[in-house]
């Protein structure tokens, strides 16, 4: 089957400030992919692109297998089997109810068939009772609701939403997260979100892609994102703290033995020996004890705490074993080791919690 | 794109029924057959006597089309009448009507009414023109120097008197143009406004009697000179000439022509105003140059 | 003062008896008014979206054109208007000088450019979003403007209005290109100062009267456009 969107090497400049490049993705019919990215990088302009409300500078973008890059016509009716839901809400000074009509009467929808499904779907975002107020004074959510019903409501092959619970409190958020799931449930569409809240990325999609600095660095499950990014950036973003540039000194079978600053940490990994690289572990990886523990974990280093911070219930802590190595524990148990600044404790991760890419 | 000119196209054709239904204030009650229509183009001096206003539903019952009559001063109909936008000339200045059929675009001038010019001014006449004939009169006004003369200042019929009669008086036209203190180019628009600026200035004006007449009510001037053989005023109706234009309503151009002498009309000529004024207006000439 | 009162008084008899002549003449304005508007409605909300919502160069100097030519002078359409239309004009042979026609198309010469440029300013007042959301829910571009007039109509109404009162308050092409012909091109503006200049002044003051109160009804429903909300609350008031 071919994917419903496919773009090769897509790329949009806006007078000599290129926003997007080399973009290539694929999105299948079902998919629920997640866009995420720091604020202001593209995500936005690849949501316009990509909905066919612009042209994109380079680079070719099909829609079903047709190209729809450029002519007018195809534009039009590939446009009629996708819908938009924007950050920020816009809807027509009229009533909800024709709001939510209004892209089935640009279908030349008829009218008992437009009564139907605009019912339907008011009822499906919980907005029934508002149908014949004016929909420019509900509030935020209210509307954002209303944005969703209207697109929605023109069963579209491919749902796009760009940071669709950006602006709203989190009872709204909660709502409409909840209106997505069932949509998903249903899989009758494709949805491509982009959002900057990695976490709700990670609840909703089932694959994500991170968008950074106008260029797509990777696309895969929210566990390979978050635990195998392909690259710094990848990582910095994910919220990866631990990156620690080395070089492969020693390999047996998959087991390798990293070097960094004279210290040695061992790790599982696919590169081979006298490779530079960079390892990563996640703070929550990180054990802290009192004492050298005898466990499993084959990662094992004592260090002077150099820093700690809470965070909610958590405590930051940050140890210097010959290098920086940031970890989290709960505040009772920083209590009951009795953790200061100055304190020496032993770090320990195991091996299969490193996770090492290449360095260039 | 195309739905625009559709649109636009469905408005054109809306006019187009619009223009020709009843609603477009046609005097008669006429919705198909279309109903002939005849234009002509008369001097103001005529018009604003009400004399065409009161002939017009009697010629249209009588030949049924209607009567389309356009006042402005007589150089201007002439020269509507020279394009063909016209069907009938009616004004009053001969030498240009003369002209006119002799180039070849009207076919005959046939003069239908005629009554004479008079000079009016102030009850007082302070420049003591009375008794005399019109180009002493004018003569007169322009040595005295003090009290305003109005003019047409539009190439009318009587502008055109009014100029005749200077250079009878022995003077030249640039040179009373150049008077500024006394001699007022007002071109105010008709005749009817030029008596009421007189009126209101004081001053003394060229007038057809026929127009005086109809507006003396409003005014504060006299007759002061009249009857005087220089003061002839003929109102002729000609035809344009269809050789020259082909779309010229030469029927109704003729059926205006036979209304206009015909005796019925004639009597109507003679007796408008006596009503109204206690005096005639016109004169009827059945087609006839008139000799006094 | 005694004459102005006569007058008065025989213009306000004439009214209120509605007597035919100044009945037949103010219809005529109205009517003639009202087709140019109708044709500049279907001329000037279409162009004005396509101009405001396409990007292209000189659209600029092309608004600063539209918007010098709101005082275009009425005579001198009426000239340019006169010069094509009669015989010995290029449109000379549709015969259509000395007719409401023609009085119809000077009007929408006349018109156009305020109708026009009050709607693209109208359009402006509106958010950027709007067309792009109607593009997005799958609208042709003649449905987006549709969408976007929807959203501007009130300022859309104020534009039509106005050209309204443009086309029924102008003088100089009515009578240049008219004729003022007794009962075929005769309206309001041409009838008044033809009836001024023959001193028949009850039936000029008749007519300007009517043409201020149209003028003062043009005025009223600008007032309540702008003013609506004020408006409705009072309506729901008085209806309590």
């Amino acid at each position: 089957m071919v994917p419903i969107i496919e773009t090769k090497d897509l790329g949009q400049t806006y007078e000599r400030h290129q926003v997007l490049k080399d973009i290539s993705l694929k999105i299948e019919r079902g998919d629920f992919l997640a866009i995420i990215g720091p604020t202001g990088v593209g995500k936005t302009t690849l949501i316009r692109l990509l909905d066919l409300l612009e042209k994109p500078s380079s680079g070719q973008i099909y829609f079903d297998g047709i190209d729809v890059t450029r002519s007018g016509k195809s534009r039009l009716k590939a446009r009629r089997r996708m819908a938009l839901v924007q950050q920020k809400p816009t809807v027509f000074d009229m009533s909800v109810f024709s709001n939510v009509a209004c892209g089935l009467k640009f279908r030349h929808e008829k009218k008992l068939v437009v009564r139907d499904k605009v019912e339907h779907m008011l009822e499906l975002v919980g907005m029934r009772e508002y149908r014949n107020r004016n929909a420019r004074t509900l509030s935020g959510g209210e509307m954002q609701r209303v944005a969703i019903a209207r697109a929605l409501v023109t069963e579209p092959e491919v749902l796009f939403l760009d940071e669709p619970t950006a602006n709203l409190d989190p009872t709204s958020v909660a709502k409409i997260e909840g209106i997505l799931a069932r949509i998903i449930g249903e899989r009758k569409s494709a949805l491509l979100m982009t959002t900057h809240d990695m976490a709700q990325g990670q609840r909703l999609a089932g694959k994500i892609g991170v968008l950074i600095n106008g260029e797509i660095l990777q696309i895969g499950t929210p566990s390979e994102i978050f635990f195998s990014p392909a690259n710094m950036q990848v990582a910095e973003f994910v919220g990866i703290e631990n990156i620690l540039p080395g070089t492969i000194s020693g390999k047996e079978n998959e087991l390798a033995i990293i070097s960094i600053n004279g210290v040695k940490i061992q790790a599982i990994t696919g590169h081979a020996e006298g490779e530079a690289v960079y390892i990563m572990v996640r703070p929550e990886d990180i054990v802290f004890t009192p004492s050298r523990d005898v466990s499993s974990a084959r990662n094992v280093f004592s260090g002077e705490i150099r820093s700690m911070s809470s965070v909610g219930p958590l405590v930051r802590v940050e140890v210097d074993c010959g290098f920086p190595l940031l970890g989290v524990m709960t505040m009772a148990s920083s209590q009951e080791m009795g953790l200061t600044i100055g304190r020496v404790i032993y770090a320990s991760f195991k091996a299969t919690a490193v996770h090492v890419i290449k360095r260039f | 794109m195309r739905k625009v000119f559709l649109y636009f196209l469905l408005s054109m054709v809306s006019i187009t029924l619009l223009g020709l239904s009843p609603a477009c204030g046609s005097t008669g009650g006429d919705v198909l057959p279309k109903v002939e229509r005849v234009r002509v183009a008369t001097t103001t001096s005529l018009y604003d006597t009400g004399l065409w206003t009161s002939l017009k539903p009697i010629f249209e019952e009588k030949y049924n089309m209607h009567l389309d009559v356009t006042s402005q001063g007589s150089g201007a109909s002439i020269n509507l009448s020279k394009t063909g936008d016209v069907d009938v000339l009616a004004v009053h200045s001969k030498a240009d009507e003369l002209k006119f059929v002799a180039d070849g675009y009207g076919v005959e001038r046939i003069p239908f009414a005629y009554n004479y010019f008079v000079i009016v001014g102030p009850a007082s006449d302070p420049s003591g023109i009375a008794g005399m004939n019109a180009s002493s009169a004018f003569k007169q006004i322009a040595t005295v120097g003090t009290t305003q003369f109005v003019s047409r200042g539009d190439n009318s019929g009587t502008h055109s008197k009014e100029k005749a009669l200077w250079k009878l008086a022995g003077l030249n036209y640039s040179d009373i143009q150049a008077a500024t203190t006394w001699y007022l180019n007002a071109a105010a628009g008709g005749m009817g406004a030029t008596l009421l600026m007189a009126s209101e200035n004081g001053a003394y004006t060229l007038s057809d009697k026929g127009t005086f007449l109809s507006y003396a009510d409003n005014l504060d001037l006299e007759i002061i000179v009249e009857n005087s053989s220089d003061l002839l005023n003929v109102y002729s109706i000609i035809a344009v000439n269809q050789s020259k234009f082909s779309w010229i309503n030469i029927a109704g151009a003729n059926n205006l022509i036979e209304f206009m002498t015909s005796n019925e009309t004639q009597q109507l000529i003679a007796d408008y105003g006596v009503d109204t004024y206690g005096q005639s207006l016109f004169t009827p000439c059945f087609g006839n140059e008139p000799t006094q | 003062m005694s004459e102005l009162w006569e007058a008065f008084k025989t213009a306000i008899h004439l009214l209120v008896t509605f007597d035919p002549e100044v009945v037949q003449i103010a219809w005529r304005s109205l009517w003639i008014a009202a087709t140019s508007c109708a044709v500049c409605v279907v001329i000037c909300i279409p162009l004005g979206n396509l101009i405001h919502f396409s990007r292209f160069r000189g659209k600029g100097l092309l608004i600063s054109v539209i918007q010098t030519l709101y005082s275009m002078p009425t005579v001198a359409v009426g000239l340019i208007v006169f010069m094509l239309f009669r015989r010995s004009g290029p449109i000379g042979p549709l015969g259509l000088l000395f007719t409401p026609g023609v009085m119809v198309i000077g009007q929408i010469v006349l018109v156009t450019p305020v109708m026009l440029g009050l709607v693209i300013s109208a359009l402006s007042g509106i958010d950027k979003s709007i067309i792009e959301t109607a593009t997005s829910l799958g609208a042709s571009r003649m449905q987006a403007y549709r969408i976007c007039t929807r959203e501007a109509k009130f300022a859309v109404m104020t534009a039509v209005i106005i050209g309204f009162g443009r086309a029924i308050s102008e003088v100089g092409l009515s009578s240049m290109v008219g004729g003022n012909i007794e009962g075929y091109t005769r309206t309001l503006t041409t009838a008044i100062p033809l009836e001024t200049g023959k001193g028949n002044f009850p039936l000029a003051l008749a007519l300007g009267i009517v043409l201020i109160f149209l003028a003062f009804l043009i005025n009223i429903a600008l007032y309540m456009l702008q003013h609506r909300r004020t408006w409705t609350r009072l309506f729901v008031w008085f209806q309590s």
